[in-house]
């Protein structure tokens, strides 16, 4: 259990989340999502330590300031939006730096599937810095899985936090990585992913928190969150959802009228 | 188009991490080699060889042999490889930390806080009180260099690096900015010199190991051996740096002491270097370059062969500065600078979207 409360951040004084609650369940895909500029990447930097916040947040039922680096790396994978790399790593390289403390056993076949499930398989000895955005994402994503490659370890479960994981792949790519994820929250661990595609997210995820504004207007299952009303007033536009047979999962259609009224 | 696609997907050799290693034993000898040209290099008759005969059959060496091959060349080798692999270390420190293959002591005015930390020692260490000076004695020049080159690193890092990310232009900047501050506060304080210390500080100032004694190298080793020694740990935690702060913490290092211990060996190595040897230049850039090329960018290896190749680098350039306008010697600065600049261009034409970051 991932669990935050009354999360606050500020950036050269300007308030971006005043007060979030926010909670992630191991075994599920929990989504971020909200309009450009409503705090959600915020919400996830908060979470991971890399913005200043006030609140209170725990890992696994634990305070996140009793851990420490190591013990949180061994059961806590972060994926930020862009990761630049400062010298001429290859992807093997790059995906071997996943292999932590909390990895231990069998590390070559781990870096191997891992390659695997993302898609680079046969990309282990290129340059980082020569491969296209998607795949440099895609190469980061391997090294994060390696991280936490098992879900699950001694009982307790372990995380997935990614910020717009698929956000520069092509939709081959999108659906391969969320499968991944949603794997990976199959067997037992957490995932939380700040989410941009509101298609793609009520396709893959279970819960979802919907943040506007920089306040998480609504957050629960997925059908309770992805409503016609919910949207519209997150997005500030006339939305409708439509289950699309035989896809089960609601799919988000703006309203003719929103585009005529711009 | 085409052209970008042919040039677009090198791959690097398959076994890097093995040549890396196997480099270490190579390396080792290559230095070897050189440490004993290098005894066997100087302007007096003296030969190594011949040396080397009387002793295994068990003759006297003359006393001029002793002198020239134990008390000057002896020191003067030993100082070579620390200050070598010190000036080299710190410049693969540097460029971890900074995340940038530019960043080099000499460059950045770490050198020059250096220079000014020894020069104060110089001119004011005889104005200090005779219990004090007893106390420090000569560690007091390499002890003020380490602080000289501390704070400029600490400044340097503080203006150049925000939430986590280095600015390189405001690296090179500021780092030229604090390069003249240092070498200005420098000029005053050699105002204030009197006649025996200016020729002490003009000796000194060109970058040599002619003054290599005995006294120097017993004062140097400790520091620069404790700095090499100790970044041989922080391997793991530059690989993860380059990925940046943010990912290093996560990746479940301990982020805060792994800079403040990368900035501790960087001044402990380039002051106690500079204190003994003057200003040599772009040691620190060169052998981790050429070293990257070779067998890739992996810290954990990285650190040891850029020692090795240091120390054989800076003693083929003292080789070469005792040859060139025999009997007399050119300073080492010039050699290391007409060797290392190019390099240096070379790296800038390359690579010039580093500088834009």
């Amino acid at each position: 259990m991932i669990s935050a409360r009354d999360i606050r951040v500020e950036f050269s004084k300007k308030p971006i989340l005043h007060g979030v609650d926010f909670n992630a369940r191991p075994g599920e895909v929990t989504a971020i999502v909200g309009p450009n500029g409503s705090g959600k990447t915020t919400l996830l930097r908060a979470l991971t330590d890399e913005v200043h916040w006030t609140g209170q947040i725990s890992v696994n039922d634990r305070d996140i300031h009793a851990y420490k680096p190591w013990e949180l790396a061994a059961i806590r994978g972060v994926l930020p939006q862009i990761a630049t790399i400062a010298f001429p790593f290859t992807v093997i390289e790059v995906v071997r730096l996943g292999l932590t403390s909390g990895t231990h056993g069998g590390e070559d076949r781990i870096v191997q599937q891992a390659l695997q499930r993302v898609g680079l398989a046969g990309y282990e000895n290129r340059f980082f810095q020569e491969l296209s955005g998607g795949e440099q994402q895609r190469a980061h994503l391997a090294r994060v899985l390696c991280q936490v490659w098992d879900p699950m370890r001694d009982g307790t479960p372990r995380w997935l936090l990614l910020d717009e994981p698929v956000a520069s792949l092509d939709i081959g790519h999108q659906l391969l990585i969320m499968n991944c994820l949603q794997d990976f929250a199959r067997r037992g661990g957490g995932v939380v992913a700040v989410m941009h595609d509101l298609n793609l997210t009520a396709m893959v995820a279970d819960a979802v928190t919907m943040i506007a504004r920089g306040e998480a207007i609504a957050q629960g299952p997925l059908p309770e969150v992805f409503t016609d009303h919910w949207l519209s007033a997150a997005y500030q536009c006339d939305l409708k959802t439509n289950a699309v047979p035989p896809n089960p999962s609601a799919f988000i259609l703006p309203q003719t009228a929103a585009l005529r009224g711009h | 188009m085409i052209i970008s696609e042919q040039i677009s997907s090198p791959v690097a050799p398959k076994n890097r991490r093995t040549v890396a290693r196997q480099a270490h034993v190579w390396l080792a000898l290559a230095l070897l080699l050189v440490a004993v040209l290098s005894l066997a290099t100087g302007p007096t008759g003296t030969s190594l060889w011949s040396a080397l005969g009387k002793m295994f059959s068990g003759k006297p060496l003359t006393a001029m042999e002793r002198v020239v091959l134990w008390d000057i060349r002896m020191p003067r080798l030993i100082i070579g490889i620390l200050v070598g692999a010190g000036l080299a270390v710190s410049g693969a420190l540097m460029q971890g930390l900074f995340r940038n293959p530019l960043a080099d002591p000499g460059l950045v005015g770490v050198g020059a806080g250096g220079t000014l930390g020894a020069i104060l020692a110089i001119v004011l260490g005889s104005t200090l009180p005779i219990w004090f000076s007893d106390i420090v004695g000569n560690m007091l020049i390499p002890v003020s260099a380490f602080f000289g080159s501390w704070l400029v690193i600490v400044v340097l890092y503080r203006v150049s690096t925000r939430h986590g990310r280095t600015s390189v232009a405001t690296m090179l900047l500021a780092g030229i900015a604090l390069a003249a501050l240092a070498a200005a506060l420098s000029g005053i304080v050699i105002f204030m010199a009197d006649d025996q210390q200016l020729r002490d500080l003009t000796f000194w100032s060109l970058g040599s190991l002619a003054g290599a004694t005995w006294t120097k190298v017993v004062i140097t080793a400790p520091l620069i051996l404790i700095a090499i020694g100790g970044s041989l740990f922080l391997g793991h935690g530059l690989n993860a740096l380059a990925l940046g702060e943010a990912t290093a913490s996560h990746l479940g290092i301990a982020v805060q002491r792994l800079k403040l211990l990368t900035i501790l060996i960087v001044a402990m190595a380039t002051g106690a270097a500079v204190a003994v040897s003057g200003g040599i230049g772009f040691i620190g850039i060169i052998v981790p370059h050429l070293l990257r090329l070779a067998t890739g960018p992996d810290h954990r290896t990285l650190l040891l062969n850029v020692a090795l190749l240091g120390a054989a680098i800076l003693l083929t350039a003292d080789i070469i500065s005792r040859l060139i306008i025999a009997p007399a010697e050119l300073p080492i600065g010039i050699v290391t600078a007409v060797l290392g600049a190019p390099v240096f261009l070379w790296i800038l034409l390359r690579r010039r979207g580093l500088v834009d970051m």
